[in-house]
């Protein structure tokens, strides 16, 4: 019998315990990752697990290159990635540099700030959707009345406007979360060194610049990796909401891996998208929580 | 360089008065120390001084300027804080630099008085690093650097010993010193350790409960306690105290500890009613003598030459709740011990009884209703 108590063995002791774990998530993880490869590399309509399979072929993949969708979506993904990204990442540290601030009903301020982010997201896209609605919406209503517009914006049937819709929502989704880790990372400032920059004589935006922002930097990057993976994966409030039209110009990553697989049934193709959505993440994350790890002090 | 005036200075926060009616004077040069224990108000009064808080009452003047609304970069001043507060993100360079580009200096202006301050701290060798990869000894004398670079009128230095060890802080101590001396800049220190401030000032402040208890020169600290407070405050191992009754033979006024009649140097008017607290220093005990009180010795300390002996203070003379008033910082310190600070050869032993004498004018007495001291 191992005693598991001696400094000896108890490594081992951990080991067993991390054991569950570790199998379960290889299961939930790691297995249906190499399926979707597998599938990815098959040139079938309807994959089936455990079924005759065809023989591996880079047939999906030469399509993909070829595929106008393909380039298509990946360009939409690309340009809501930097559009929610970098607006969420401006809200949110604005709202995380209010809430930061100490004043009456704080904690309120706080609350409101984080409701997006707990409101499911399929709830709050049907909100949205009626909100934008073009005949009913509130919206379109409120631009009317104001008299912005003269006449109601086609959300539905509008490229652009049915792209900004998506971001919009996106932003109103996701804002909160960046705005909670960079409110974490600007408690963990020392009170200090804003004191000492001010004996120094540098005035508010100095102090931002000098201080706040690369004081925030790791948490930053972090938080860019999350927003950016969040719009690459986010398929609900686009489906939701413009089901990637009109015309393919709400149609990213994931809708293409989607209506390729459950729309048009030619999985292997989806998985193909999939695989490749896969492969950019992965790359994007390893470079910016690289980056922003080295500068973590 | 420059004089620094507080007058009437008030700070509370609500109903707490964290400050009040501080009033000092510091001349151009002084190394002052506000010292007290904590939570008595004189890191308020720093940032009060810095601009770091705002005031609630009174003024504050910087070489004989009104600061007291300017804002913290306005009022020609440089601190050096507690735990540093180094930019973390920055090199050595830049963070000593900072100052100076913020005031928008030109580069080649900063970088020759950024390196002639590394010079003076020895920092020459370490400008491009960052602050992580320094020592706290180190780190202390880049915060140093940030705050001579700048050439600014007076210095505020907020208790920057205390994150360093017990042997660092002794060698600090005396370079802060030297370099308060050959720069000549009024220097404001604060600090809770009395050794700091009797070692470092040329002013001390006692602070205690946001009120200023004595302003002087640690030697007048140290010999003319203005109060028990003060007294049992400055010094260690702090002073003893006692309660004693007063008697006047022959128009002079004399008490007992224990068996001996001590002379007192006090006049007989200044002492109302029959009794009196006094106060005597450790080392100036005489034991094992032919005259004095005979007492038991509880404890023996010796750190060599040097011993303490503990012993119980006289039956029916100790001070009992006073103790608490007594801002010493030899904690656990209680009224019915009084301890004697010996430098000799002899050797004493847990249970021995010794002589313990008072000599004359070495005793110190005290008010007992106001605390305060009589002369």
């Amino acid at each position: 019998m191992i005693d598991f108590s001696s400094p000896r063995h108890r490594a081992k002791f951990g080991y067993l315990l991390l054991a569950p774990a570790v199998i379960m998530m290889a299961l939930i993880i790691i297995y249906p990752i190499l399926l979707s490869v597998d599938i990815s590399l098959q040139d079938v309509r309807i994959a089936r697990v455990g079924g005759d399979r065809e023989p591996w072929t880079l047939e999906n993949y030469r399509w993909l290159t070829s595929s106008a969708e393909f380039w298509n979506s990946l360009w939409v993904t690309a340009k809501m990635v930097l559009t929610v990204g970098g607006i969420s990442l401006i809200i949110g540290l604005a709202t995380a540099l209010l809430v930061n601030q100490k004043f009456r009903g704080r904690s309120l301020a706080r609350l409101f700030v984080a409701l997006p982010w707990a409101v499911p997201e399929v709830v709050a896209t049907v909100i949205w959707a009626w909100m934008l609605d073009s005949s009913f919406g509130v919206i379109n209503w409120a631009l009317l009345k104001i008299g912005l517009v003269d006449q109601a914006i086609q959300f539905g049937s509008n490229s652009t406007a049915a792209f900004f819709a998506v971001c919009f929502v996106m932003i109103w989704k996701g804002y909160p979360l960046v705005s909670i880790m960079l409110l974490a990372g600007l408690q963990s400032i020392p009170e200090e060194q804003y004191q000492a920059a001010r004996v120094d004589g540098a005035n508010v935006w100095q102090r931002f610049f000098y201080i706040t922002l690369p004081s925030l930097a790791p948490v930053l990057g972090v938080t860019s990796v999350m927003t950016t993976l969040w719009v690459f994966r986010d398929f609900a409030i686009i489906y939701v909401l413009t089901q990637g039209g009109p015309i393919g110009s709400t149609t990213t990553l994931s809708i293409l891996t989607f209506e390729q697989s459950f729309a048009f049934f030619r999985m292997g193709q989806g998985a193909a998208v999939g695989v490749v959505t896969l492969v950019i993440c992965a790359f994007i994350s390893r470079a910016l929580v690289g980056r922003f790890a080295n500068s973590v002090h | 360089m420059a004089t620094i005036d507080f007058k009437n200075v008030q700070k509370s926060y609500g109903e707490v008065h964290a400050i009040r009616d501080f009033t000092l004077h510091v001349e151009e040069g002084d190394f002052c120390v506000f010292v007290g224990p904590s939570g008595c108000g004189k890191s308020t009064a720093l940032k009060m001084l810095a601009g770091l808080e705002a005031t609630t009452g009174g003024t504050i003047s910087i070489g004989g300027r009104d600061v007291t609304d300017a804002g913290p970069g306005k009022r020609d001043i440089a601190m050096v804080f507690q735990n540093y507060a180094l930019y973390p993100h920055m090199s050595v360079r830049s963070n000593i630099g900072f100052g100076l580009k913020m005031r928008g200096q030109d580069k080649a202006e900063i970088n020759r008085r950024v390196e002639a301050a590394a010079e003076t701290l020895e920092l020459t060798d370490y400008l491009d690093r960052r602050p992580r990869a320094l020592s706290g000894g180190q780190r202390q004398r880049v915060a140093l650097g940030r705050a001579i670079v700048r050439e600014p009128s007076a210095f505020l230095m907020d208790e920057p010993l205390s994150n360093l060890d017990a042997k660092l802080r002794v060698q600090t101590r005396s370079e802060i010193v030297n370099l308060q001396k050959r720069l000549g800049v009024t220097t404001i220190y604060v600090t809770h350790d009395q050794v700091e401030a009797l070692t470092m000032a040329t002013k001390i402040v006692v602070m205690r409960g946001g009120v200023i208890q004595q302003i002087g020169s640690p030697e007048t600290l140290f010999a003319q306690p203005a109060n028990i407070f003060v007294a049992g405050f400055i010094g260690s191992p702090g002073m003893n105290f006692f309660r004693g009754p007063v008697e006047v033979v022959d128009g002079r006024a004399q008490t007992r500890f224990g068996e001996q009649v001590v002379p007192l140097s006090v006049a007989p008017d200044a002492l109302r009613g029959g009794e009196a607290i006094f106060g005597i220093r450790p080392e100036h005990l005489k034991i094992g003598g032919d005259t004095g009180t005979p007492v038991a010795l509880g404890l023996v300390e010796s750190l060599g030459t040097e011993k303490i002996l503990h012993f119980p203070t006289p039956e029916g003379q100790a001070i009992g709740s006073l103790q608490k008033v007594i801002g010493s910082d030899d904690a656990g310190r209680d009224s019915a011990t009084m301890l004697a600070r010996v430098i000799d050869d002899r050797r004493y032993t847990d249970g021995e009884t010794v002589r313990v004498a008072l000599p004359e004018g070495k005793v110190h007495v005290f008010d007992p209703e106001t605390q305060k001291a009589l002369s």
